[in-house]
């Protein structure tokens, strides 16, 4: 999770093109909690979370609650019946959407401006999601891999 | 949380806790800024070369050449006499030290970077940020550490400056000394005392991805190429940017009837996305 939250400050800000960049802290939350109980998912969550909103200097709380939704998805999504890297893209799928929602409206509570809602549904969140989908395929189903057997 | 950290102000203990971790990831930036710089390097390399409508476009490029460098001589001139008469009206700037761009930071919704400079070299937060001489870049955020400072770029949606636009002509007036009363070399309007009307309105990066002068009446006069230039205040009041920073050209003007105002695109004097090293005004 910390180099997730770590990766999440020094490296996207570089590979972010307009409003499509990967979320490494979203990717390590889902990953993290795959296999824990409930309650322990949400904890490392908002924590993690908590990391990235410290660490990134942003607005305070979106990222913690970014991360209680990402270990939220990644728990929910166990109960389908699917392949498991399934469940890993389809978690973080749904983690960045909830993600990209509350980095929108967060500065509009603010009182500050934000992009138009349509064009940034279809124009940032629905690549972003993509994007961060594809990268868990490719990294995240050896990370899942690797956490599992430390686990076992 | 949120709501905590939005009430709090500055000087709370969320801003405190996120300062100190900018602090301590100040190396691993700069590492991965240096890190990151080859590849960067490489990336633009390779998408010049499968570009295959480069070799059209630079030969259309030498076509224009000898009418470009004529143009480009007559702007460097002008160029040169703005230059003397904004370091003329305001002599008295204090610089920090150069500072080196470390990384660029935020997510989606920002353009922000980090600087080496902060708290030590005099640096504080809502102070103009300047290349060149005096060209403004963006300004400093209240994340300023005693070894860094974030600076918002003028590319953030969030940044805002009050502006004049001013037409070429009025610079070469004010620097050849000569009256406005009798020999005028432009056709816009002039003002009682002599000087010509100049436009005035809020620059700032519109959601649409350009730069823009907003609130520029429709009765202003305003044409391609005309500088813009920090204005200083908002009526009567004293803004964060002292008057005169050069702030870019205008690209285009437009306005339909049914507008209240004119639609005007900025060309930034300097390249926002290629900063290496800057210097923040501390006073003025």
């Amino acid at each position: 999770m910390a180099l997730a939250a770590v990766l999440d400050v020094a490296l996207t800000p570089l590979l972010t093109f307009g409003w499509v960049g990967p979320k490494f802290m979203v990717l390590g939350v889902v990953i993290a909690v795959a296999g824990l109980p409930e309650l322990q998912a949400l904890l490392l969550g908002f924590f993690g979370g908590v990391l990235a909103d410290t660490l990134g200097g942003g607005l305070f709380g979106v990222g913690a609650l970014g991360g209680v939704f990402a270990a939220t998805a990644s728990v929910r999504i166990r109960s389908i019946h699917m392949k498991r890297e399934a469940h890993l893209v389809l978690a973080q799928a749904l983690a960045v959407a909830a993600y990209d929602l509350l980095s929108l409206f967060a500065p509009i509570l603010l009182g500050r401006s934000g992009p138009p809602i349509t064009n940034y549904l279809v124009g940032g969140m629905m690549p972003d999601v993509l994007l961060n989908a594809f990268l868990a395929y490719l990294v995240g189903r050896w990370l899942l891999r690797l956490v599992t057997m430390k686990e076992e | 949380m949120f709501t905590l950290y939005v009430r709090e102000g500055d000087s709370g203990p969320l801003h405190t806790v996120q300062l100190g971790a900018a602090e301590v990831l100040r190396p691993v930036r700069s590492l991965v800024g240096i890190a990151a710089s080859p590849f960067t390097t490489t990336r633009e390399a390779v998408e010049r070369a499968l570009d295959s409508s480069e070799k059209k476009a630079l030969e259309e490029k030498a076509q224009k050449h000898e009418e470009d460098a004529a143009e480009a001589a007559r702007l460097r001139q002008e160029n040169e006499r703005l230059r003397k008469l904004l370091k003329g009206e305001r002599a008295s700037f204090d610089y920090s030290p150069l500072a080196q761009v470390v990384a660029p930071v935020g997510g989606q919704f920002t353009e922000r970077i980090v600087l080496d400079v902060g708290a030590e070299d005099g640096i504080k937060p809502e102070q103009p940020v300047v290349v060149g001489e005096n060209i403004l870049v963006g300004r400093t955020t209240s994340q300023v550490t005693p070894n860094t400072a974030e600076v918002l770029l003028v590319t953030d949606p969030n940044f805002a400056a009050g502006v004049r636009i001013i037409p070429p002509a009025v610079t070469e007036r004010a620097t050849s000394g000569e009256s406005t009363s009798g020999e005028t070399t432009t056709s816009r309007e002039t003002t009682a005392s002599g000087e010509a009307s100049s436009a005035e309105g809020l620059l700032r990066t519109n959601w649409e991805g350009y730069l823009a002068v907003d609130y520029v009446n429709l009765s202003d006069e305003v044409e391609q190429g005309d500088f813009i230039l920090t204005s200083g205040r908002a009526g009567q009041r004293e803004l964060l940017f002292p008057p005169g920073l050069l702030v870019g050209t205008v690209e285009s003007v437009s306005a339909q009837d049914i507008d209240q105002y004119k639609k005007i695109v900025v060309t930034p004097a300097a390249k926002i996305d290629d900063l290496h090293e800057v210097r923040v005004i501390t006073d003025w």
